[in-house]
C-alpha cells in the first residue's frame, strides 16, 4: 500500500532543485508514539504476520516474522521505547537496514508520507545514537528516526 | 507443526540435513539428528539426573535454561533426548517430540546479521516449515563442546549418493518407551 505511494512520490520530486531541498518523510507510530523517518529507509508496509520467538541477547532484536520464502529479524522498536505495542491491530513496517530488510511493528494507524522542507529538518547528535534529529511534518515535530541503522550505533556504544 | 514421524521439507536434490524437531516452551527446537542416541521417558533418569543407556552414562544438561526458554514443565509429553558424539555425551528435558525433518540444505537459513549476542553460538539458523520456524540448535553448544565454523556441514547428507533402498548407518535412532505416534524410520528419504 506504500510502496506505490513512495513510487509516485520519487517521482514528483527526484528533479534537481526541489529534491535537493525538500526531504520525504514517512510518518508511522509505534504504541502511540510518533516518529518519522526518510522514506528512502523504508521498504514496504504489510500486514503483521505474527512473530517466532528467538532466545537473542541482542537488545530489542528479539524474534522473526516470516516473509515469504524466509524470515526477517525484528527489531522492537516499542521495547526501545519503553512501551507495548498490542500486535493484534499491527502493521509490519519493512526496514532497508545497512545488515539486511528488518521487520518493525508498527501500530494499526497506515504511515503518512509528507514531503518536509530540509530547513524544517534538524539534525543533531543526542544521547540516542538511533534518533537523528526532529523534523517539521504535518504541524507536528516529530523525532526523526535512523531505522537504516537501527541497533547498530547503540551496540557500539554499549 | 505436525512433524510427527518423519517428513522432507521440499527434497528435490543434493543436500539436507536429517533433524529431530522438539518443542521447548513455546519454541520448535532442531537438532541435527545424527548425535541423537535415543529418546526416552523421564523416569529413566536416576535421581542424580543421569541417564545410563546401552552402557553409556548421560549427564542431565537444562537445555532451556541454557537456551533462555522458559519450559512448559513436566508434561506426560516430556521426554528426554540422549544426545552425543565420540567426545561427549548429555540428556535433556523437551516438552514434546514433535518427529524427524530432512530439510534441503538451501532451506536452511543462518540467523540474520541483526542478532550479533551469543544466540549466534546457540543457534545455528532456522528453517522454515509449513506453519512455523525451527530454530536450529547448535550441536556444539549443546553438548557444551567448543564451538566450530561452518558446524552444520558435517551433517549434511547427499542423498544424490544414496541408492533406493539403503538406509544410512549412521541414523539409527534407538527410541525407549516413546508413544508409537513418534515413529523414528530410518528408511531412507527419496
Amino acid at each position: 500500500m506504500l510502496r506505490s505511494q513512495l513510487r509516485r512520490q520519487s517521482h514528483s520530486t527526484a528533479s534537481g532543485a526541489t529534491h535537493a531541498r525538500v526531504q520525504n518523510m514517512v510518518v508511522f507510530s509505534v504504541a502511540g508514539k510518533r516518529l518519522a523517518a526518510r522514506t528512502e529507509e523504508i521498504g514496504g508496509v504489510l500486514p503483521w504476520p505474527g512473530t517466532t520467538a528467538v532466545p537473542s541477547d541482542t537488545p530489542f532484536v528479539t524474534s522473526l516474522v516470516r516473509h515469504e520464502e524466509s524470515c526477517l529479524p525484528v527489531f522492537d522498536l516499542a521495547a526501545k521505547f519503553n512501551r507495548t505495542v498490542g500486535e493484534e491491530e499491527s502493521l509490519c513496517l519493512i526496514v532497508k537496514h545497512v545488515d539486511g530488510p528488518l521487520a518493525i511493528c508498527i501500530d494499526a494507524q497506515v504511515p503518512s508520507l509528507h514531503v518536509v522542507p530540509r530547513s524544517e529538518v534538524q539534525y543533531q547528535n543526542g544521547l540516542d545514537p538511533d534518533i537523528a534529529g526532529s523534523c517539521v511534518a504535518g504541524d507536528e515535530q516529530l523525532p526523526l528516526i535512523n531505522l537504516a541503522t537501527l541497533g547498530v550505533a547503540s551496540q557500539r556504544l554499549a | 507443526m505436525g512433524l510427527r514421524g518423519q517428513r522432507a521439507v521440499t527434497l528435490s536434490s543434493g543436500q539436507a540435513v536429517r533433524f529431530l524437531v522438539a518443542l521447548i516452551g513455546g519454541s520448535s527446537i532442531a537438532f541435527p539428528a545424527q548425535w541423537v542416541h535415543g529418546i526416552v521417558m523421564p523416569a529413566s533418569a536416576g535421581s542424580d539426573g543421569l541417564v545410563t543407556w546401552a552402557g553409556m552414562d548421560y549427564e542431565r544438561t537444562d537445555l532451556s535454561v541454557r537456551l533462555k526458554i522458559v519450559s512448559k514443565g513436566s508434561s506426560p509429553d516430556t521426554r528426554l533426548i540422549l544426545y552425543g558424539n565420540e567426545e561427549r555425551s548429555r540428556s535433556f528435558a523437551v516438552d514434546k517430540v514433535l518427529g524427524l525433518l530432512d530439510v534441503e540444505r538451501a532451506l536452511i537459513h543462518p540467523l540474520p546479521p541483526q542478532f550479533r549476542g551469543k544466540e549466534r553460538e546457540r543457534l545455528l539458523g532456522f528453517f522454515v516449515d509449513t506453519s512455523s520456524v525451527a530454530l536450529i540448535a547448535n550441536p556444539f553448544w549443546v553438548l557444551e563442546l567448543p564451538l566450530r565454523p561452518h558446524a552444520l556441514e558435517m551433517f549434511a547428507i547427499r542423498f544424490a549418493e544414496r541408492k533406493p533402498g539403503e538406509s544410512d548407518s549412521r541414523l539409527h535412532v534407538p527410541v525407549a518407551t516413546v508413544d508409537e505416534t513418534v515413529s523414528m524410520s530410518t528408511s531412507p528419504v527419496s
